[in-house]
């Protein structure tokens, strides 16, 4: 690989990509050209500092809803939904969403009602046709892919640290991520979990 | 809020609509068995930081899907038009010839 940057050249026999909600951007730039991959943003919202009230993390998930609830070390309690549902590099939230994340909350937890939000910011998340990640040789030699996560990449981090690190020594995916192609869309080898079809904000 | 001027109702907030999808695909024809053109249209995307052309269901609405322009980064919204471009014409004609005579 070899890239032209502002202070020169810039060269590496093997190149490994991650950078989430802006693989496109980098994909276009390195000649992968179209990915399948939109970029969505996802709010998370932190509640001023309160007393120890939640001692693990609260997830729930049925039908079209998603929240999810913890408390940090400092107090704050921390949650998050949905994704606002359009195409956005903007790392900024908006009301709708807002309004309905603040609604799962008070109707998990109704003590929460009065708690004061703190803080509130938008990510952007590399939203994948079927909801599961790419980790993967490219067609460009020596670039290698890992994206497509979603918002459930933190989770995962380990693991993938350790499939790409695999794939990019043995120029060969493991045994593990070896169906977590960019072309599995082409042979109809999806991995959609959750059935929603090639609709990434529905993932 | 991000608000959308709908060429039926006026200016609505977006949550009155649904995002559909990227409103610069073009679907082939179905007699088309062409599997790339098909892989093209249905998984691959530009996903652009800046311009985007994408359609709108105004679903608690006039209900008509609308293309809208709307800028990624600054969510700036553009052109607002009917996608179906019969629809379109129609709306662009002047009010007396839409009288019934």
């Amino acid at each position: 690989m070899l890239r032209q940057a502002s202070r020169g050249e810039i060269r590496a026999e093997k190149v490994g990509m991650a950078v989430a909600g802006s693989t496109s951007l980098l994909a276009h730039k390195a000649g992968l050209g179209r990915l399948p991959i939109e970029s969505h943003k996802l709010q998370a919202f932190v509640s001023e500092p309160i007393k120890p009230f939640l001692d693990s993390v609260v997830v729930y998930g049925v039908g079209h809803g998603h929240f999810y609830i913890s408390q940090s070390d400092k107090g704050g309690m921390v949650f998050g939904g949905n994704l606002d549902g359009y195409n956005s590099y903007a790392q900024k939230g908006n009301l709708p969403l807002y309004t309905d994340v603040a609604s799962c909350a008070m109707n998990m937890m109704p003590a929460l009602g009065r708690v004061k939000l703190l803080r509130q910011w938008a990510g952007i998340m590399d939203m994948s046709m079927d909801g599961s990640p790419f980790i993967t040789k490219t067609d460009i030699n020596g670039l290698y892919l890992n994206a497509g996560w979603c918002y459930g990449g933190f989770k995962a981090t380990p693991a993938s640290g350790w499939c790409f690190a695999h794939t990019i020594a043995h120029d060969a995916p493991h045994d593990v991520n070896k169906l977590l192609t960019l072309d599995r869309y082409k042979t109809g080898h999806m991995l959609d979990e959750s059935g929603h079809g090639p609709y990434p904000k529905s993932h | 809020m991000l608000r959308l001027d709908c060429p039926v109702c006026g200016l609505r907030d977006h949550d009155e609509f649904t995002y559909l999808e990227d409103g610069s695909i073009t679907y082939p024809k179905l007699t088309n068995e062409n599997q790339d053109d098909w892989f093209d249209a249905v998984y691959l995307r530009e996903n652009p930081r800046g311009r985007h052309v994408e359609k709108w269901h105004h679903t608690f609405g006039c209900r008509t899907v609308l293309l809208v322009e709307r800028d990624t980064l600054t969510h700036v919204i553009g052109k607002i038009k009917p996608a179906h471009p019969k629809i379109a014409a129609a709306l662009k004609q002047p009010a007396t010839a839409k009288k019934r005579s």
